[in-house]
């Protein structure tokens, strides 16, 4: 990627990564951001995906439709996706828009998401045995 | 030191004398040399017309008494003077470059006028002479030093390459003035070759001062789209042209709107091109931005120029982001469906505060607007969400399309809307 400051940031924590986008990002490094992100679930064994999307001031059709499908990408490779931080402006022009049913799990902020995946997980874990 | 090397030198001093003398008649320039060469700073001093034959006489003798060791000479007593004429020229002058010209030339004189001098007087009429030299080279310095910025000619040509494109540039002025009428050329003239004020004009035509300002401001106008023109040795393709270039060329905003100046330059290239000198025209304006869009980058840009336009109307945040959001669908449609476009985007007062954005693309046009306003309808895959969505975030929104000319989308957004 080029210089300056990243613009997406991918970290993993026990088997779930956050990912945080900083910034407004173009079309093609929002497609980058999701081919990153799908690889990285299957490099580090990952079973959930938050998406922090606090910073972004606008959520598109475009936006929202790569959102939704790096969620789909993730279930078939089998992880949750989370998204949060979704501002009130932005959930009130994503309704406006025709894209309230994301087609994945939000929530609040990363602690809710934290919360949502650990229940989920828990769930499954009862459901194994 | 031998003869021939004082001979070169001199043969050197001697061109620069000649240069010096085209000082007085026109252009000169004269380069300073380089602090090591201490020959070429003649033209520093000297007058014009000096008869080239004393000039040998002074390097014979020059170089005679430059071997001041055979004695009884018949310059004997000038050549002693030689050591003490250094300790003045170099406590005047120090290390100057033309310190030992300044030495040269006073024995020059001395042994020119040496017919004239009363025996014993030598050495004062040498001092004397050296310190008038030294004085002279001061003041002729000072003077070129004062008045080199008449010399300098910053519209001359210096490149071979220059001079053609001046011509070319002079013929084309030439050939758009042709393009003029009579009546305008003359007034044109009148006022800007000769100086006449408005006033005198319009006595003279019989019209306000006010009214030959505002034909002048159309005939300079005109002039600069002939000139562009006549430079580009083009005629333009089409009868919209010359209209819209002038409109662009005059600032006339209303007039633009008019002829839709904006998509013309999209769609004619010689335009587009021509009209990059005359769009910084008339006073730039703080309340409308205009973002070519080209590739996907550029939505961003677009968005966040409109975001930052609506700002400063005092947008508040729900709006803006229903803004950007219906700026980045219209201008995702111009990457996604034509090739290239731009986004206006300009703050209203009349009738009420508000944004207006308009996305004009070159693209094939949409067959059917009526169908792509319709949820769901897309042609291109995504979720055919952009037109219609973009239609429910602003508060106006109408669209033309032509099918093979374009789409041209415009939107409006209210500031005082409640809610």
């Amino acid at each position: 990627m080029s210089a300056g400051p990243a613009l997406v940031s991918i970290l993993r924590q026990g088997d779930t990564l956050v990912a945080s986008i900083h910034t407004a990002l173009d079309d093609s490094e929002m497609i980058r951001f999701q081919n990153d992100l799908v690889h990285q679930i299957g490099e580090h064994r990952a079973r959930g995906v938050i998406i922090d999307v606090a910073a972004l001031d606008v959520l598109d059709s475009f936006g929202s439709r790569t959102l939704r499908t790096i969620a789909e990408m993730a279930r078939l490779r089998g992880a949750t996706t989370v998204i949060v931080g979704i501002q009130p402006d932005v959930a009130y022009a994503m309704v406006q828009l025709g894209m309230g049913r994301m087609g994945a799990h939000t929530a609040l902020d990363l602690e809710e998401g934290l919360a949502y995946l650990s229940s989920m997980r828990n769930r499954r874990r009862r459901a194994a045995p | 030191m031998g003869t021939r090397s004082a001979a070169r030198r001199r043969d050197s001093r001697n061109l620069s004398w000649r240069r010096a003398v085209h000082f007085g008649a026109g252009r000169h320039v004269c380069r300073r040399p380089a602090p090591s060469s201490r020959a070429t700073t003649g033209c520093s001093f000297g007058g014009p017309g000096r008869p080239a034959a004393r000039m040998v006489t002074a390097v014979t003798s020059g170089a005679a008494a430059e071997k001041s060791s055979e004695p009884g000479g018949p310059d004997e007593d000038v050549a002693a003077l030689i050591p003490m004429l250094r300790r003045i020229v170099g406590a005047r002058v120090g290390q100057h470059p033309a310190a030992e010209d300044l030495v040269q030339e006073t024995l020059a004189r001395v042994l020119a006028a040496k017919d004239r001098i009363e025996p014993g007087m030598i050495e004062p009429y040498a001092i004397t002479t050296v310190r008038n030299l030294v004085a002279t080279m001061w003041r002729s310095d000072d003077r070129e030093q004062r008045n080199r910025h008449r010399l300098h000619d910053p519209n001359e040509p210096h490149d071979i390459e220059d001079s053609v494109v001046a011509t070319e540039e002079q013929s084309a002025i030439t050939e758009a003035l042709g393009r003029l009428t009579e009546r305008e050329r003359e007034v044109l003239l009148a006022h800007e070759v000769s100086g006449r004020d408005t006033r005198s004009l319009a006595d003279e035509a019989g019209s306000t001062a006010g009214a030959v300002a505002a034909q002048l401001k159309r005939t300079r106008a005109r002039l600069r789209v002939e000139y562009l023109l006549a430079l580009e040795k083009v005629e333009p393709p089409t009868d919209r042209c010359r209209p819209v270039l002038l409109a662009l060329s005059s600032a006339d905003r209303r007039r633009q709107r008019e002829l839709d100046a904006p998509r013309h330059l999209l769609e004619c290239d010689l335009c587009a091109r021509l009209s990059a000198p005359l769009l910084g025209r008339g006073p730039t304006r703080e309340d409308e931005v205009h973002v070519p869009i080209t590739s996907d980058p550029d939505i961003v840009a677009a968005r966040q120029a409109a975001r930052e336009l609506a700002v400063r109307a005092g947008f508040s945040g729900t709006d803006l982001t229903l803004l950007a959001t219906a700026v980045s669908e219209v201008a995702r449609n111009i990457v996604k469906f034509a090739t290239s476009g731009d986004v206006t985007i300009e703050l209203l007062t009349q009738p009420q505060p508000g944004i207006r954005v308009v996305a004009r693309d070159t693209g094939p046009g949409i067959p059917d607007v009526d169908r792509a306003l319709e949820d769901g309808f897309s042609t291109a895959e995504g979720l055919g969400l952009g037109l219609p969505g973009a239609r429910r975030l602003m508060d106006e929104f109408s669209i033309v399309s032509e099918r093979g000319r374009g789409t041209t989308v415009s939107m409006t957004k209210w500031f005082d809307k409640k809610g």
